[in-house]
This record gives structure tokens, sequence and C-alpha cells, in this order.
């Protein structure tokens, strides 16, 4: 498998790229790389709660699985915003229109759109974690679902403003509904964990 | 549709097949097409045109050779090693520059190591109830979320990941149930 040239770094590596100054990476990696730290809290709960909770592995796996969905999207967000950028860029510069930027801002806006479906899905997963999990770790599923609940906030917002996208856009609809169910899920998980 | 051959364990096919019965000779290639396709695509990497060769003669051997297997619980085994030779030879007939021990060295095995464990697994997947099927394929191979799967099958949205933890549940007893 190649590598990915964000998910190979070292984390320092990656929080100075973050302030280069560059726009990418930029929220939109942040957040997806949130979802997959989140995820594997979730992971770590399920793991240690396997002797008193009959879901556990079933949970550990989902959640490895939603890591593995969201880490690629901390590049591929990277990679379409500096595209959807220089398309602008073009634009704004006085070039003919080339046809494709409104691709490359609905593509833009539908890598934030998968980061909040997936911040959903661990906020969800998370929030089971705090309720069923063992009791020394449901703070840490908590931890993680707000850490989710926080990126599909980012996200949706992300989707909300990217300029391929108008009020009552099923991706926009969709992105709110995510950032929902995340804040809802995160609520949840705080309860059961107090 | 399900036909009874493709219930049929190994052994029970090897047997068929030995039988002389046709239907058994497909369900056997259908079987086991996607796993020699893989061992010979991404173990030893063939271009698609060798790789195309491999699995002609891969089949080809299995015809004239299934009554040299002596197991014929360890078909599969048996159809690895078969390939593995396949592939050695192709490479070594081709003249091709790596020599042809470095080409069965240890990558090749993890990777068949991988093969086996990926076909066990689609096995006992293949063995859950169809709603069981259908709800790890969503989630685990297509990638969709709880929302869209909750749509999909017209079910309560916070039941999904529970009911996706069971039938995990029951994959685990599956393949506890073969070791």
């Amino acid at each position: 498998m190649e590598g990915d040239e964000y998910l190979d770094l070292t984390i320092g590596d990656f929080l100075e790229r973050l302030g280069t100054g560059r726009p990418a990476p930029g929220s939109g990696s942040a957040s997806a790389l949130t979802v997959a730290f989140a995820a594997g809290l979730v992971t770590m709960v399920a793991r240690r709660s396997s002797d008193s909770w009959e879901e556990a592995g079933g949970v550990a796996a989902q959640a490895l699985a939603l890591q593995a969905r969201a880490a690629p999207l901390v590049l591929a967000d990277a990679q379409v915003w500096e595209e959807a950028l220089t398309a602008l860029d073009s634009a704004y510069g006085g070039a003919a229109p080339t046809g494709d930027l409104e691709r490359k801002l609905e593509l833009a806006a539908a890598v934030p759109l998968q980061i909040a479906e997936a911040a959903a899905d661990t906020a969800r997963l998370a929030a089971l974690a705090a309720e069923h999990g063992d009791g020394q770790y449901r703070a840490d599923a908590a931890a993680a679902a707000v850490l989710s609940a926080a990126a599909a906030r980012a996200a949706a917002h992300l989707v909300a403003v990217n300029l391929a996208v108008r009020e009552g856009d099923d991706s926009l609809e969709s992105a709110r509904i995510s950032e929902a169910v995340a804040g809802e899920a995160a609520t949840r998980a705080l309860e059961a964990a107090a | 549709m399900e036909t009874a051959l493709s219930t049929f364990t190994d052994a029970e096919l090897v047997r068929a097949c030995r039988a002389g019965e046709a239907e058994a000779w497909n369900e056997l290639v259908e079987r086991y097409s996607r796993y020699v396709y893989a061992i010979v695509t991404q173990g030893f990497r063939l271009p698609p045109a060798d790789a195309e060769d491999a699995f002609q003669e891969v089949f080809t051997r299995v015809y004239t050779k299934l009554d040299t297997l002596r197991d014929d619980d360890a078909f599969r085994p048996w159809l690895a090693q078969l390939t593995r030779r396949v592939c050695l030879d192709l490479i070594a007939a081709a003249g091709r520059v790596q020599p042809v021990e470095e080409v069965g060295a240890d990558d090749t095995t993890a990777a068949l190591d991988d093969f086996d464990e990926a076909f066990t697994v689609r096995q006992a997947v293949s063995e859950l109830s169809e709603s069981c099927q259908e709800m790890l394929d969503r989630f685990f191979a297509r990638d969709e979320s709880y929302r869209t799967i909750s749509e999909d099958l017209g079910l309560p949205v916070g039941t999904i990941a529970s009911r996706i933890s069971r039938c995990l549940r029951s994959l685990r007893s599956q393949l506890e149930g073969k070791k």
C-alpha cells in the first residue's frame, strides 16, 4: 500500500504543517484527524471492557473501521481544498471559466460531509461505550463522543460555507443531521459517564 | 440461487469432482477463483497476461492432479501450494531477472497467510444469516454510515451498532468452530 503523506508524519510534524500559513492542511484535515483520534479512544475503551460488556469486541471492530474511514480524509480534505482554491484563484484572476470550478467546489464540500458522517457514527459508538463500557474508562468514551461532536460540527460548518452548497441542499441537510446526531450522542455520553 | 453444491464442504466437493460431477467442478472453480487470482496477482504480482495463464494452468493441474490430494479436507492449502508452484514455474520459464527462490520468500508467504485468513473469514460470513451478511457488508465493505444502513433496511438507527456487534459475535463463533 502506498504511504499517506500526512499519516506518515509524526504528530509533531503534522502540527507544524498546520501552522505553516499554507491553506492546507486546515480545519477539514484537523477535523478528520480528530475523528480518527476519537475512534481510537472508543477502540481502547471497548477493548478494556471485554470482560464486562458482551458487545465490546464488536464495538472495537466498528471503531477501528471508522478510524480507517476517517484517517484518509485528513489528506483527502487538504487535496480537494487546495484544488478548489487554485480553481477559485484562476476564476478571480480573470481566467476563462474552465468548467470544473463547480466540480472542485462540490468535491471540497463532499469530503467534509464524509468527515461529518464518520464523526456522527463515532459519536454514537462512543456513547454506547460510555453507557456500557467499563466504569473506569467511561470518561474516555465520553471524551471521544465530545471530540466527535466537535469534529462533526466543524465539518458541517465547512459544508455550509462552501460556495457550491446552497440552503436546502442535500449535502448541507445531511451534514446538519450528522452534527445534530453527534451532539446528542455527546450529551448522552457525558451523562452516562458523569 | 443457492445450489446444494454450494453448501458442500471442500472435502465433499472434492469427492464429487472425483466422481466426475461436472457441476462440482464448476462450483470448485467458482469457490476458489478469487483465491487463486489473489495469490497470482497480489502475492506474486504477475502482470495480467501471465496471471491469466497462471490461473488457467492452476485449474488444469487441479483437474489432472486431484487424485494426488491425500487429505480431502486439506484442499485449500494444497491449492495454495499448487498455485505457488505454477507461479514460480511461470516466472522461471520467462527468465525473469529475479531468482525464483527470492520470489517465494517471506513477503509471498505472508501474503498467502493473509489470503488464507481473508478466505476463511469470507466463508464464515457466508454462513451467517442474510441480514447479518447484509449488515456487515454495508458497514465494513461499503463503508456505509449507520444512518444509511438504517434507512435502507428500515431499522431504528440507534440499534445498528448493536446489531453489527451481534453479527460479529456470531461470526466469531463460526470462526472458532472452524479451528
